[in-house]
C-alpha cells in the first residue's frame, strides 16, 4: 500500500532531474500525443528506445519504473481482453461460440498493451524525476496565461502539491485502520458486493474523519507560516531555461521526426 | 515582547459559549524560555494560537512587540515574528522535499530567491538536518520531522517560537532531539514558549505558567511552581518524580528542601547527604522487600538471545505462581522481512524467541522502528512470519487459516491512537462492533459490551453519545473497550498513553491494571515510556533493531542505563536517582523505580 510509485518522486541528481519542469511537462504532453499517431510497430520501437534512453539518463532503477505498472495491471488486462475478442476482422484465428479471435484483434490488443505501457512509463519518468513542487511550479507557470480568464493557476498547483504530499501518509493510515478493524473482527475479503461495500464503512469513516482533521491542522499550520495564496509570494527555485533545456528540445525533436518517419514505412 | 491585557476568548457558536480564556494578564520578555502547563482543555493551546494571531481575543488586547493582534495590517508581521510548531509533525509539513518545506515560510513572505536559499541552508544546519535537505518528509522519524518544522519556522527569522506539545507524539530519542534544539535556540536569543504535558520538560524552562480552566493560576520559576506539590495536584497536574519524592520525604519528617527539581539537586541536598552518609547499621532487615525487589536481585542480567526459551524467573512474585506457569504465547525463531527481494528489503525482526505465561503483565519496549509493532501484529495473525512459528495456547496459528477469526478474538490488539478507529454513530454500537462480528448471540453481545464499558469506566450516560463528542481520554477508553468486548484472553496495547495529559495517562494505566487483576487477562503493554512499564509490569522485554536485547525484571533492565540510552530509550528518573544515591550509601539498592519504594528505602536508612 505504501509503495505507490505513480506520482512518486525518486530523488537523484541526473540531467533529466535538472531539466526545467515546464519543458518536461510540455515534452511529456508531446510524447503522449505522439503515441496516438503511431501506425506501425516501428513507431513503438522508436518510443521504447527513447524511453529506455531517458531512464538510463535519469538513473532511475528500471524495477522502480515497472512497479508503477502494477497499479494499471487491471486496466491493462481489461483493455487487452476487450480488444482481443471484440475486434471484428477477416482472419479468424480460432472461435468458440460467439467469441472470435481474429488476427486484427491480436494486432489491436498488442498495440493497445504496448501503447498503455509506453504511456505510463513515459509519464512516470516525468513524476519520478520532477519533485512535486517543481511539477506544480511548472504547471502553475504554464497555466499563468490562463489567469486572464480567471483560472486559479496557483490554487490548482497548491492543491496538487498537498495531494501528492499526503498520498503516502494517507496510504499508511489506511493500512493501519484496516489492520485495526481486522483485529476487531472486521471481515474485508469475503461476502457479496453489498456486504463488501458495507464492510468498507469501518475503514472509510475513520479515514475521512482523519483526513478532515489533517486538512484542518494543515490549514492552520499554513496560515501560521504566513500563507495567503500567491499574493507577494516568491520562490526559492526560480524557473529559468538553461542550455540543457535547449539540448533536450533538440533530442525531443529528433524523437518526433524519427517517429513520424515510421509512418512512412 | 508579548503583553496581554485581560484577554478573554470564547469560540464562536450559537448563544452563550463558555469562555475558554478568562482574564489572561501576562507579559513575556524577549529571550525568555517559558513553559505553559495545564491539563487538556485548560486553554493553553487556545492561548498559543492567540500569540501569532491565528485567533483574536473576544475581549481585551494582545500586543506582540507593541503591535495589536486585532489590527489587520499587523497580521503578517506578527505571524513572522512569532512562529508556531504544532503537535503532529505530519500535519504541518507542506512540501514533499525537506528543503522546499523549509522554504515555504520565506516564500510566503516574499523573500528574494537567493536569500531564501541561504536561510534554508542555514536553518537546516541549525537544527542538524542539513544532510536530509533532499529527503522526503514521510521517510523521516518523528523527531526529525519536528526539527524540520522548527527549521521551517526559523527560516522566517522569528523573534519567538511557540511550540504546542511538540514532543507528545515522539519517542524518548525524538523528544531529546527536539528539546536540545529548542534549548539551544533559546540560548541564541530566541524567545521560546513551550506548551507541554511533561513536567521534566518544563524544568528546562526559566519560567512556568500553569493554566487551569482558562485562567493563569501560577506564574513563577519552575522551582516556585513545582515546590507547590499539593496545588499542582489540585490542577490535575503532576510534578517531576524527584520533586514528588522530596515532598513525600518532607511529609515523613525528613527536612529535604522543597524546591528540588533534578536528580543532582536531590543528591546534593544537605538533609539527604546527612541522612545517607551517617553511618547506618549495615542493611536494614526486610529492606529489599520494601523496595519491591525480588530476592533474586543478585541474578545477573543475561543477554536474552543466549537462552532458547526465556523463562520468567526473576519476574514473577512467588505467590500465585502455579496457575501462571501455563504458557499462553510462544514465539519460536520468529523472523520477519518486509518486501523481501526488492530494493526496500528490510529485516524488522530477527530470530525472536519468547514465551509469555498465562496472566502475566509484560512490557515490550523499544525505540521507533525497533520491531515492536511488527512483533505484536504477528500475535493475532495480521502479519505472517517470514520464518519461525507462533503458538497461542499451544496451537500454531499458521496451521489453520479458518481459525483466524477465533484467534483475533482470543488475542485482542489495541493499536496506537485507537480512537482513530471509532466509526459508529454511538459509543455503544462501536463497542458492540467486535462482539457482533464474532457472531455472538444478542444477549452475549449486550452483556459483553456493557461489561467492557464498565471496566474502562464509561457509564450508561455514554452509551448513546457519539464517539466524536468525547474527550481524548474518553475516546481512547471507548476504543479499548471495543477490543475488550471481544473477550480476549491476551490483550496487547500499543502505546496506550501516547499523547494524553498526566491525568489521562494515570486513568488509562489504572484501568489496564484493573483488567489484568480483575479479569485475569494476560497483558502485553507496548511502550516507550519506561515509567509506565516500571509502574505496571514485572517483566520488561527490550527490542533493538529487530533483536531481543533484554528480557528481565524492570530492576535488572534499568540497571543497564547506558545501553538503554544508547539505543534511544530512557530510564525512569527515580532509577537514575537511586543509582546516584547508591553511591552515597550502599544500603540503597540501585534497582528501585517507584517513588514510594525509594522513599521507604531512604527513610529506612535515615532511621
Amino acid at each position: 500500500m505504501t509503495r505507490i510509485t505513480i506520482g512518486q518522486y525518486y530523488p537523484s541528481d541526473s540531467v533529466i532531474h535538472r531539466i526545467d519542469p515546464r519543458f518536461k511537462l510540455l515534452a511529456t504532453m508531446f510524447y503522449i500525443t505522439s503515441l496516438f499517431f503511431v501506425n506501425h510497430f516501428g513507431g513503438y520501437g522508436v518510443a521504447a528506445v527513447f524511453i529506455l534512453f531517458l531512464v538510463k539518463l535519469a538513473k532511475v532503477p528500471v524495477l522502480f519504473l515497472l512497479r508503477g505498472l502494477r497499479a494499471i495491471l487491471f486496466i491493462l488486462c481489461f483493455a487487452v481482453v476487450l480488444n482481443l475478442f471484440m475486434t471484428p476482422g477477416e482472419n479468424v484465428l480460432f472461435a468458440f461460440g460467439f467469441l472470435r479471435v481474429t488476427m486484427e484483434g491480436v494486432n489491436m490488443a498488442t498495440q493497445m498493451a504496448v501503447r498503455l505501457i509506453l504511456l505510463i512509463t513515459g509519464s512516470s519518468i516525468l513524476t519520478l524525476t520532477t519533485s512535486p513542487i517543481q511539477l506544480t511550479d511548472g504547471i502553475e507557470s504554464l497555466l499563468k496565461p490562463l489567469k486572464i480568464i480567471k483560472v486559479p493557476a496557483h490554487d490548482i498547483a497548491m492543491m496538487m502539491t498537498i495531494a501528492l504530499r499526503f498520498i503516502p501518509t494517507l496510504a499508511e493510515e489506511m493500512d493501519k485502520i484496516m489492520k485495526a478493524q481486522k483485529a476487531r473482527g472486521a471481515d474485508l475479503d469475503t461476502g457479496g458486493l453489498i456486504k463488501r461495500a458495507k464492510s468498507l464503512l469501518p475503514i472509510l469513516v475513520p479515514l475521512f474523519v482523519s483526513a478532515f482533521k489533517r486538512a484542518d491542522e494543515l490549514a492552520t499550520a499554513m496560515e501560521a507560516r504566513c500563507y495567503r495564496g500567491d499574493v507577494g509570494r516568491t520562490r526559492m527555485k526560480v524557473l529559468r531555461l538553461a542550455g540543457r533545456d535547449w539540448i533536450a528540445a533538440v533530442v525531443v525533436t529528433i524523437y518526433g521526426v524519427a517517429l513520424f518517419m515510421t509512418r512512412l514505412l | 515582547m508579548i503583553k496581554t491585557d485581560k484577554i478573554y476568548f470564547a469560540y464562536p457558536g450559537t448563544g452563550q459559549t463558555p469562555d475558554v480564556l478568562k482574564e489572561i494578564d501576562i507579559s513575556i520578555k524577549s529571550g525568555e524560555f517559558v513553559a505553559i502547563l495545564g491539563h487538556n482543555g485548560s486553554g493553553k493551546s487556545t492561548l498559543a494560537r492567540h500569540l501569532n494571531a491565528l485567533l483574536m481575543p473576544t475581549q481585551g488586547t494582545l500586543w506582540i512587540n507593541g503591535k495589536d493582534t486585532k489590527e489587520r495590517e499587523n497580521l503578517w508581521t506578527i505571524r513572522q515574528t512569532v512562529g508556531m510548531v504544532f503537535q503532529n509533525p505530519d500535519n504541518q509539513i507542506i512540501a514533499t522535499v525537506v528543503e522546499e518545506d523549509v522554504a515555504f515560510g520565506p516564500e510566503n513572505l516574499g523573500v528574494s530567491p537567493a536569500e531564501i536559499r541561504q536561510r534554508v541552508d542555514e536553518t537546516l544546519a541549525t537544527v542538524g538536518m542539513e544532510s536530509f535537505a533532499l529527503s522526503a518528509p514521510h521517510n523521516l522519524s518523528g523527531g526529525q520531522k519536528q526539527r524540520v518544522a522548527i527549521a521551517g519556522v526559523l527560516a522566517m527569522r522569528p523573534d519567538c517560537i511557540v511550540l504546542d506539545e511538540p514532543t507528545a507524539m515522539l519517542d524518548p530519542a525524538g523528544r531529546r532531539e527536539v528539546l536540545e534544539t529548542v534549548t539551544r535556540l533559546n540560548q541564541e536569543g530566541i524567545t521560546v514558549i513551550l506548551i507541554t504535558h511533561f513536567m521534566e520538560e518544563a524544568v528546562l524552562a526559566k519560567r512556568v505558567i500553569v493554566m487551569h480552566d482558562g485562567e493563569v493560576v501560577l506564574d513563577d520559576t519552575p522551582r516556585g511552581v513545582f515546590s507547590q506539590v499539593e496545588t499542582m495536584r489540585e490542577y490535575v497536574l503532576s510534578v517531576p518524580p524527584v520533586t514528588a519524592l522530596a515532598h513525600k520525604l518532607r511529609e515523613s519528617g525528613l527536612d529535604v528542601a522543597e524546591d528540588i527539581m533534578t536528580v543532582e539537586e536531590f543528591v546534593q541536598d544537605t538533609a539527604i547527604q546527612k541522612a545517607l552518609t551517617t553511618p547506618s547499621p549495615s542493611v536494614i532487615p526486610g529492606l529489599t522487600q520494601v523496595a519491591g525487589v525480588s530476592s533474586k536481585n543478585d541474578l545477573l542480567l543475561r543477554p536474552a538471545q543466549d537462552s532458547i526459551t526465556i523463562s520468567t524467573v526473576g519476574g514473577i512474585p512467588s505467590q500465585g505462581r502455579d496457575d501462571r506457569e501455563k504458557v499462553v504465547t510462544q514465539i519460536k525463531n520468529l523472523t520477519h522481512t518486509y518486501s523481501p527481494g526488492s530494493v526496500f528489503e528490510m529485516t524488522a525482526l530477527n530470530d525472536i524467541n519468547l514465551s509469555i505465561n498465562q496472566g502475566e503483565m509484560v512490557a515490550l519496549i523499544g525505540h521507533t522502528g525497533s520491531g515492536k509493532s511488527t512483533l505484536i501484529q504477528h500475535l493475532n495473525g495480521l502479519l505472517k512470519p517470514t520464518s519461525g512459528q507462533i503458538l497461542i495456547e499451544g496451537e500454531d496459528i499458521a496451521a489453520d487459516k479458518t481459525k483466524l477469526k477465533a484467534l483475533r478474538q482470543k488475542v485482542g490488539l489495541v493499536f496506537q491512537y485507537p480512537e482513530h478507529q471509532l466509526f459508529e454513530p454511538t459509543v455503544y454500537k462501536d463497542v458492540a462492533f467486535g462482539p457482533t462480528r464474532m457472531g455472538l448471540t444478542p444477549e452475549e453481545i449486550e452483556s459483553q459490551t456493557k461489561k467492557s464499558l464498565t471496566t474502562v469506566g464509561l457509564g450508561e450516560e455514554f452509551y448513546e453519545k457519539s464517539p466524536f463528542e468525547l474527550s481524548g481520554g474518553e475516546k481512547r477508553r471507548a476504543a479499548i473497550a471495543g477490543v475488550l468486548a471481544m473477550g480476549p484472553k491476551i490483550l496487547i496495547l500499543d502505546e496506550p498513553t501516547a499523547g494524553l495529559d498526566p491525568q489521562g495517562r494515570r486513568e488509562i494505566l489504572a484501568q489496564i491494571k484493573k483488567m489484568h487483576t480483575e479479569l485475569g487477562i494476560t497483558v502485553i503493554l507496548v511502550s516507550h515510556s519506561m515509567d509506565d512499564a516500571a509502574r505496571l509490569t514485572d517483566r520488561i522485554i527490550v527490542l533493538n533493531q529487530g533483536n531481543l536485547l533484554y528480557d528481565d525484571t524492570p530492576s535488572q533492565v534499568f540497571s543497564q542505563a547506558e545501553t538503554l540510552l544508547k539505543i534511544g530509550l530512557d530510564i525512569p528518573q527515580i532509577s537514575r536517582l537511586a543509582a546516584r544515591l547508591g553511591e552515597l550509601n550502599p544500603a540503597i539498592p540501585s534497582n528501585i523505580f517507584t517513588i514510594d519504594a525509594l522513599a521507604d528505602c531512604i527513610l529506612g536508612v535515615a532511621k
